[in-house]
């Protein structure tokens, strides 16, 4: 025979109905997404894995300022077992809305037959010279799409579909760029007819290449890529061809950073969902716990009778379990279903990913359905088995208390009202605690949900206040120019090793009284960017020590001063300092000039005894050829990483603040309706008495309040703490730093939301007041 | 014997005082008897009812049923211990609320290795047309008759009754008594019945009077009288 206990379950959940639903929805629909992230994630993570095989992806390129001979790459292919292939590209200005300004950059290939083959993902390849095939996701930032036509320099082309390009899953238009900026950089291809259109000015002379044999482990790809940039080297600089980029595919951002990211996320979904599942496994205890106060008589009966304290732990445990089981399998549904599409659409707006198909994923069904099963079940075991305890005796005289006397807390001589209020709060202590714990729980997910948007655009307004000029030119040499804007200045770049990681730190000099750098520089020391002395937790007075990225040269600065620079992670100094420590002096004789002209432009500009290779100026320089450029930057350039977060994350920001919101309301709607139950028939005794429903409401309904209040405030304040350390955390691991900034607003804006979820419930929980009947205390019936 | 219960001792300790419940009590009930234990308040016979039901320990002292001497029985026994020889029934119902009749009757059977048929007991209740009510839909009495359906349907050997009529007025305490006095007749379970109502004795075949913790009087009533003729 069945327990007939059993069917008292049917009929607790239909009872319960209300409470069940929103516990069985909020779960499903937290218990869906993460398995749909995990699903496709991993089968994301599979396809981009699979890529590299199926789009016969690069094991790198190498890019040389002039076109190298077939006798060349045949002697390197030769030499390290290598396939190589030219894949010329032409790097151009886009007009997207025909307006006659340039709005962003595109990569322009040929199409691509041998290596780093094309996803087609709309439309159709180029086929025409007019036509052209653009990345997918710049496509959908600038709101391209098939039959839009652009201006590229001079020439229009028609878009005849959208691709991936597969060595472009985040695209990285600078491989040292601490972000990939998928809004004013693209990449797209022509056919070879169509590529003859681009401006041969602007034509760069890549090379891919992959080796024979494939390397079997990270370890050899390393040796075999410094063993073939040691053979490039030898090969390309004695037919005296300059190298402008080598980039193993190891080292290549644009290629795996999509692989490195999207791995990242899942630990930190899979961790929220746990501490979910075990705030909901609580809420279960404390209403098990109710319940078991509620039915004491009858549990000392079935004791008495016979019944096992394992039987009767089963039985309280099963509604929990039946309902995490029904969500999991629910949510799974919905994860293979709907919200695989909603998270792959999450990283099809960070990343360019080729097509993928939806694989069955063992270990995300177990995360998302044994482990909640398993932690509701632990949770809530450990708290029944103690609640079971106690004797069959004590539960018939309904003396559950396991301290042998419990002592009743004094209070002060209060008002009537307050004194109540207290004793309702203690008498609840164990509900308020876990509500407590929730609304911690959804400040943290709230204030992280609420600060990026604010944090990132206060990154960039910071950026652009703090930009000592519009433009930062990088020269390969001292060039002179006329423009009277430009002020010289000296730039390189250090490396800094922390425990942490190696990073590059820019190091500029500043000549004296600098019209676009105001802060004053120490003579014997060095200033150092705010975002380099919070990473790395340098505080003045502190030596730091730095050394060449290829080098041997190493060097100690004193920090002088720390200063609002949040542009990147950088070193001031005096440009007499500078060219004291860097020995600049000798800057033509130790120039590894292979471009003759360069050479000879330097020697021609006259030596003023200022050295410098760059300027600030709020002018372009038009004077300066661009091949003497290095690099030219921009408030553009210094925005893209904010620029990037708010248009990969803004959706994911969005979903938590919802999220966080309905969880905290849900929270608040099951403890609140917990507590007005075990307080039901003294709330029926006192309507008895004489109080009005407002009386009872100032009572029950403003303890609560008081107690959600003070959780709210409190919270703030810890949710501050923890994110400041998640974040501190997660962005060391990263190139770069955006300081950590709390919006002031966003304070009393979660506090009004958490609030606004509390009223709701309160009303519902005042309904719920006026509807206790009278005769509840007076009813001598179970 | 078939109930035996020797020199039971059982006290309360306070912070400083320590309450003698039960002095060396000691008797023993045949089986199929309806025995009635007679006390006013604090005289320690509900205390007597839970040590035999298991429930609660004594300090020392045995009680024996069928040969079995629960002293000896740690928890687990003990469970088992009830689940097969004993049914309860006390002055508070107790039935779970959000099932039938036919259902709360159903949790007892649950226990028995070979219940009573559940159909023919509703009918010797009087609930059969009750069966599917919930019992907030019943009044005391067929609450009561209730959690005695659920108490005798597995069969025990022995059904302990703690004020069985305690809530009840006078006709529904008498059809209380009737059914106990019935299902002893037909089933042939040993009763023993807590009472401080005096009247009750009558029905009894051996009644055991209590004061402070000591047995006053044990006799057998040899002028037993059917629960239906009962006055108080």
């Amino acid at each position: 025979m069945k327990n007939p206990l059993n069917r008292r379950l049917f009929r607790e959940l239909k009872d319960e109905w209300g409470k069940y639903l929103v516990i069985f929805l909020f779960m499903t629909l937290t218990i869906g997404f993460v398995s749909g992230f995990l699903v496709a994630g991993d089968s994301m993570i599979k396809a981009y894995d699979e890529s590299f095989e199926k789009y016969q992806i690069e094991d790198g390129h190498f890019i040389l300022k002039e076109e190298a001979s077939a006798a060349i790459t045949e002697a390197l292919e030769q030499k390290e077992r290598v396939n190589i292939c030219p894949d010329y590209y032409a790097e151009e200005t886009v007009d997207i809305d025909l307006n006659g300004n340039a709005d962003s950059t595109l990569r322009i290939f040929k199409i691509r037959k041998d290596l780093n083959l094309i996803c087609l993902m709309a439309g159709s390849l180029p086929e025409r010279d007019e036509e052209i095939a653009i990345d997918r996701m710049y496509a959908d930032n600038n709101h391209l799409t098939a039959g839009d036509h652009i201006k590229i320099g001079n020439e229009d082309f028609k878009i005849s579909g959208l691709v991936a390009l597969s060595d472009y899953s985040a695209l990285f238009s600078d491989n040292n760029d601490l972000m990939f900026d998928s809004i004013k950089f693209g990449v797209a291809v022509v056919t070879k007819d169509g590529f003859k259109r681009l401006s041969e000015k602007n034509i760069r002379y890549n090379y891919c290449w992959q080796y024979n044999d494939p390397p079997k482990n990270e370890e050899k790809e390393q040796e075999l890529s410094e063993d073939f940039i040691e053979a490039l080297a030898d090969e390309v600089l004695t037919a005296h061809i300059e190298i402008d980029t080598v980039i193993p595919r190891i080292a290549n951002q644009a290629i795996n950073f999509t692989g490195d990211d999207m791995g990242s996320d899942k630990t930190m979904i899979i961790v929220l969902l746990y501490i979910l599942i075990i705030i909901l496994a609580f809420v279960f205890s404390v209403t098990i716990s109710h319940t078991i106060v509620r039915e004491s008589a009858v549990i000392g009966t079935l004791l008495a009778s016979g019944y096992t304290k394992g039987e009767l732990l089963r039985h309280y445990i099963t509604p929990p379990v039946i309902v995490t089981l029904t969500s999991a399998i629910a949510g799974n549904v919905l994860g293979y279903t709907v919200f695989k599409n909603m998270v792959a659409g999450l990283y099809y707006n960070s990343y360019s990913l080729p097509t993928f198909h939806v694989i069955w994923n063992a270990e995300a069904f177990i995360l998302t359905t044994v482990i909640p099963i398993l932690l509701m079940l632990a949770a809530n075991l450990i708290i029944l088995t103690r609640k079971l305890e106690l004797t069959p005796l004590q539960f018939l005289r309904r003396d559950l208390s396991r301290r042998k006397q419990k002592k009743t807390v004094p209070l002060p001589s209060l008002p009537f009202f307050h004194r109540f209020r207290i004793r309702i709060i203690l008498q609840n202590l164990s509900g308020y605690c876990t509500l407590f714990a929730g609304i911690l729980f959804a400040s943290i997910l709230l204030l992280f949900g609420i600060m990026m948007k604010p944090l990132l655009d206060h990154y960039q307004n910071e950026v652009t206040s703090n930009m000592p000029a519009k433009y930062q030119y990088i020269l390969k040499a001292k060039i002179p120019t006329k423009v009277r804007q430009a002020e010289p200045l000296c730039a390189s770049s250090l490396t800094y090793d922390s425990k942490e990681r190696s990073e590059e730190i820019s190091i500029y000099g500043i000549i004296e009284n600098s019209k676009y750098f105001k802060e004053e520089l120490p003579k014997d020391g060095i200033c150092i960017s705010d975002g380099f002395a919070e990473k790395y937790r340098i505080e003045t007075g502190d030596v730091i020590h730095l050394h060449e990225t290829y080098d041997d040269g190493s060097y100690n600065f004193i920090v002088k001063k720390i200063i609002d620079y949040p542009g990147s992670l950088a070193v001031f100094m005096t440009n007499q300092k500078y060219t004291d420590t860097f020995d600049t002096t000798a800057d033509i004789y130790d120039m590894d000039y292979t471009d003759i002209e360069l050479l000879l432009r330097r020697l021609s500009t006259p030596d003023d005894g200022l050295y410098y290779n760059g300027y600030f100026s709020d002018e372009r320089l038009t004077d300066i050829d661009e091949k003497y450029v290095a690099a030219c930057i921009t408030i553009d350039d210094m925005t893209k990483v904010s620029r990037q977060l708010s248009v990969s994350m803004g959706n994911m920001f969005d979903m938590v603040k919802v999220f966080a919101t309905a969880m905290a309301a849900l929270l608040i709607y099951l403890l609140t309706k917990l507590i007005l139950e075990r307080n039901s028939t003294s709330i029926s005794m006192v309507k008895i008495l004489g109080y009005s429903n407002n009386e009872i409401a100032r009572l029950y309904l403003l303890a609560t309040s008081i107690v959600v209040i003070l959780s709210i405030l409190i919270s703030l304040a810890l949710a501050t703490k923890i994110i400041s350390l998640i974040y501190r955390a997660f962005m060391v691991d990263f190139g770069g730093w955006l300081t950590c900034y709390f919006a002031p607003w966003i304070y009393p804006a979660i506090f009004f939301m958490l609030l606004l979820a509390y009223g709701a419930v309160a009303i519902l929980q005042f309904q719920k007041i006026r509807k206790i009947p009278m005769d509840l205390s007076l009813k001598n019936v179970e | 014997m078939f109930l035996e219960i020797t020199e039971l001792k059982k006290s309360f300790k306070n912070a400083d005082t320590k309450t003698e419940v039960l002095k060396g009590i000691s008797f023993s009930v045949e089986k199929g008897e309806i025995c009635i234990l007679l006390g006013p308040s604090g005289s320690g016979k509900s205390t007597l009812l839970n040590i035999i039901g298991g429930i609660d320990s004594a300090d020392s002292g045995s009680v024996r049923i069928a040969g079995e001497k629960t002293a000896d029985m740690n928890e687990k026994a003990l469970t088992r211990y009830r689940r097969k020889h004993l049914g309860y029934v006390f002055q508070m119902y107790n039935l779970i609320p959000n099932l039938t009749v036919k259902e709360n009757i159903e949790v007892g059977s649950y226990l028995g290795s070979n219940p009573l048929d559940i159909n023919e007991l509703l009918h010797t209740l009087g609930l059969y047309e009750h069966r599917s009510k919930l019992p907030n839909q019943l009044s005391g009495g067929q609450q009561q008759r209730t959690a005695i359906g659920r108490a005798i349907i597995k069969n025990p050997d022995i059904l302990l009754c703690d004020e069985p009529t305690g809530a009840l007025d006078y006709q529904t305490s008498k059809e209380i008594l009737k059914l106990i006095e019935q299902v002893n007749h037909r089933y042939g379970n040993t009763i023993i019945m807590v009472t401080h109502n005096d009247a009750i004795r009558n029905m009894a075949d051996r009644i055991i009077k209590l004061r402070d913790g000591q047995i006053r009087t044990n006799s057998r009533n040899e002028a037993k009288i059917p629960a239906a003729e009962l006055e108080w």
